[in-house]
């Protein structure tokens, strides 16, 4: 892969609980991670994650709280039996499992975010791009897509 | 096979005695390989009831089209039983305002499978125990009923109502798990390629008429999540990206409640299979939290309900 992976990041905003890793998610993100910030992991629809695979996502990280600390007490309980359901099932029909990471976060973890980041992302250009799951292609790039 | 005048006499005194407004049943339709699914509503009506391998239709489909406020009998076989409580879960229906009938049922039979093998224009179809014999332009053949069976049916799990009001016939002998789950381990032990390339291949056949969606009696949505365009959930076009959508998030959308009747296979007039996509969630619900659909009419699916008894299951880092 020559260009840098893609990925999409998902944000619980409550998950972050030092200002300053939030500050730095919030403005100095590399180029290639695109932010997506929700009100908490419960909010993440499985077809938010398609939808970003089919947009040409290499890879998508979902941060969120661990269990007993979600700030809506069982939002990323409902989330993480969704969400792992769905990428289990992508796995069945033939997506690979490790370009959806997830990442819980304690309260008390600092610089974790960055960290993570950077090894998904030295681990998806490692696995190169996938032809797995078609992407949308414009029309003006000769696609069908609108 | 069920007593048909057993069943006739039932569904008269109930329509009779008030207890329903509505049966639900079939009747025959333009071919012997399509009874179509009728509503009758008075005694008269009933003469024209019929109950045979080849009525392919989940009923309970019906319960959720009609309106709420009349009282339905229906007649349920196994997976039409657990589709009824699954809506009764979902608030659907009253329990009260349903009256039903079960029917133990030996299996739906393919009637693409007849046709494969006897031909068109077929103009009679008897269906016994353990046979079926095709009238056909080109003769009159016999068939192993287990080899015309849709696949779902051969690997069915619960054939026998679960809570049905009243039992017409026998009750039948269950399937194995081992067989139910067969088809998703098999397909899970291929390698990813294969895997991709199966699901790619039917899925690109798809002419998004959503006849799948129709068929089935858990897709009661006033507007699906296709149709919704502002703003636009997924792709809604007949292009390769969407495609794919419609069939990863349909089947995901029936994760703990699909009672893999196969309607949805049924319905689909490009033959795509399909059931191996809910039968890979109706497998890791039985699998991980212990949950089979519809088998009583409290029990909400599992992503409905939210324990911190699995909180082991997270990982900081994404288990590294």
């Amino acid at each position: 892969m020559t260009a840098k992976a893609k990925i999409a990041l998902f944000q619980c905003r409550w998950c972050l609980f030092s200002p300053a890793d939030q500050e730095w998610v919030d403005t100095q993100l590399p180029e290639n991670i695109h932010l997506t910030k929700t009100p908490c992991t419960g909010k993440i629809n499985p077809l938010y994650l398609l939808n970003a695979i089919q947009g040409g996502a290499d890879g998508i990280m979902i941060s969120g709280c661990l269990p007993e600390q979600c700030h809506f007490k069982t939002g990323n309980l409902a989330a993480r039996r969704q969400l792992e359901e769905f990428n289990d099932f992508l796995h069945y029909i033939g997506y690979e499992k490790e370009r959806v990471h997830f990442l819980w976060l304690d309260l008390q973890d600092r610089g974790i975010i960055q960290k993570e980041l950077a090894a998904f992302e030295a681990e998806l250009e490692a696995m190169g791009s996938t032809q797995h799951l078609a992407t949308r292609v414009m029309r003006a790039e000769g696609g069908e897509n609108a | 096979m069920p007593d048909i005048n057993a069943l006739k006499l039932e569904a008269k005194r109930i329509l009779r005695e008030g207890i329903v407004d509505v049966v639900v049943g079939f009747k025959p339709g333009d071919s012997p390989l399509h009874p179509q699914p009728a509503f009758f509503r008075n005694e008269d009506e009933v003469e024209e009831l019929i109950h045979n391998g080849l009525c392919k239709n989940n009923l309970a489909n019906y319960l959720t089209r009609l309106p709420k406020q009349e009282k339905v009998g229906i007649l349920v076989r196994g997976c039409e039983n657990r589709s009824v409580n699954s809506l009764i879960v979902e608030s659907q229906k009253e329990r009260d305002d349903l009256y039903l009938i079960g029917i133990p049922c030996e299996g739906i039979i393919d009637w693409r499978r007849i046709v494969e093998q006897a031909g068109e224009h077929i103009s009679m179809v008897e269906d016994n125990e353990s046979e079926v014999t095709v009238h056909a332009p080109t003769g009159v053949n016999s068939y192993n009923r287990f080899d015309l069976l849709h696949e779902s049916c051969q690997r069915c799990l619960h054939r026998n109502p679960v809570s049905a009001d009243t039992l017409i016939g026998d009750p039948v002998a269950n399937g194995s798990l081992e067989l139910a789950t067969q088809k998703v381990k098999n397909f899970e032990s291929q390698d990813i390629e294969a895997r991709y390339a199966f699901f790619q291949k039917e899925a690109e056949r798809c002419i998004r008429c959503y006849a799948c969606r129709e068929a089935c009696p858990s897709c009661y949505c006033t507007e699906c999540f296709v149709d919704h365009n502002t703003p636009r959930w997924t792709e809604s076009g007949a292009t390769p990206a969407g495609m794919q959508g419609w069939h990863i998030v349909r089947a995901f959308h029936q994760s703990g409640r699909c009672t893999s009747c196969g309607a949805c296979e049924r319905a689909c007039p490009m033959d795509i299979k399909m059931t191996y996509l809910t039968e890979k969630l109706n497998h890791d619900m039985r699998e991980k939290y212990n949950f089979e659909c519809g088998m009583d009419a409290e029990t909400k699916p599992p992503f409905q309900t939210v324990t911190l008894d699995d909180k082991n299951r997270f990982f900081v880092g994404g288990g590294k």
